[in-house]
């Protein structure tokens, strides 16, 4: 008689964007979620909530997991970011702060984006993400500006293009792992590893 | 080269809300700008609008406690915040 397969445990995390106006937060997680793109651009307006579920490994257990992934993305209008931090970014687990690779001063933007998310949400994990790679030829941020941007934040990153959907797919994964390994202490404080490596 | 601008916000809501005065979406931006403004009892009750006509709206529940906190208010932010736990959870 074969044994009936265990359910995987179901693990909800809340995923919050983050990032200035017209960095592409919307199109990364339509392409995440529908894979679509769509070259208008429309201004985010309120909050949306998108779901798309992941199988993962609990790196506390080792057992398989189905991730409830909950992606809010919010208004990248900075006048209203501090008024609203708390209705956007209470209890989120972690953030995927979005740069666009052409406009400098987008990935300086996300020291301001942190400030108010750490202000509700504390050190949460922080993957930042560098979008609209497909644009090569308008490309204004060097590799290694951001290289050590991130590394004094200690925050990893990778490049994404939401129209051509490179790197997206693994930047969300990416978050993901970030999430369960940094809850790895709270759920088993013996646990001595046997989670999944941090992303450098 | 001149970055990229997002369009007046205020502008954007008004639009929407010339199409659909039911617009959630809408609705809850013009509450944070009525608040943003300054005008705190205006964007409480704009809130409270968005709340009828969707009581699950994200954040909706989270945002009046922050209202009713600056209002001076912490019985019913205390009882907004445990409605967004609800909501949320």
């Amino acid at each position: 008689m074969t044994q009936p397969a265990q359910a995987p445990n179901v693990v909800k995390l809340k995923v919050c964007m983050a990032g200035e106006a017209m960095v592409g937060k919307t199109s990364l997680i339509r392409r995440f979620t529908m894979d679509e793109y769509d070259d208008r651009y429309i201004a985010t307006l309120g909050t949306k909530i998108s779901k798309r579920i992941l199988p993962a490994t609990d790196p506390a257990t080792g057992a398989p997991a189905d991730v409830h992934l909950m992606i809010w993305d919010v208004m990248g209008t900075r006048t209203l970011r501090d008024l609203l931090k708390e209705a956007y970014y209470h209890g989120a687990q972690g953030i995927l702060a979005v740069a666009d690779l052409t406009r400098p001063e987008t990935l300086s933007e996300l020291d301001g984006w942190s400030s108010s998310i750490r202000l509700v949400s504390g050190d949460i994990p922080t993957h930042v993400v560098m979008n609209k790679a497909d644009l090569a030829g308008e490309r204004a941020v060097a590799e290694a500006d951001i290289e050590a941007f991130c590394r004094t934040r200690r925050w990893p990153w990778t490049s994404t293009s939401a129209k051509t959907g490179a790197g997206v797919e693994d930047a969300f994964r990416r978050i993901v792992e970030l999430i369960l390994a940094s809850r790895v202490g709270d759920l088993t404080p013996s646990a001595n590893g046997g989670g999944p490596p941090r992303p450098t | 080269m001149n970055s990229p601008r997002r369009p007046d916000t205020a502008m954007l809501v008004r639009e929407r809300l010339s199409r659909n005065a039911d617009d959630t979406d809408a609705l809850f931006v013009l509450a944070a700008l009525r608040v943003n403004e300054g005008r705190l009892d205006e964007g409480l009750t704009v809130l409270e609008r968005v709340l009828v006509l969707d009581p699950r709206y994200p954040g909706a529940w989270t945002f009046k406690a922050t209202l009713h906190r600056m209002r001076g208010e912490p019985n019913a932010a205390l009882r907004a915040r445990a409605k967004a736990e609800e909501v949320e959870r």
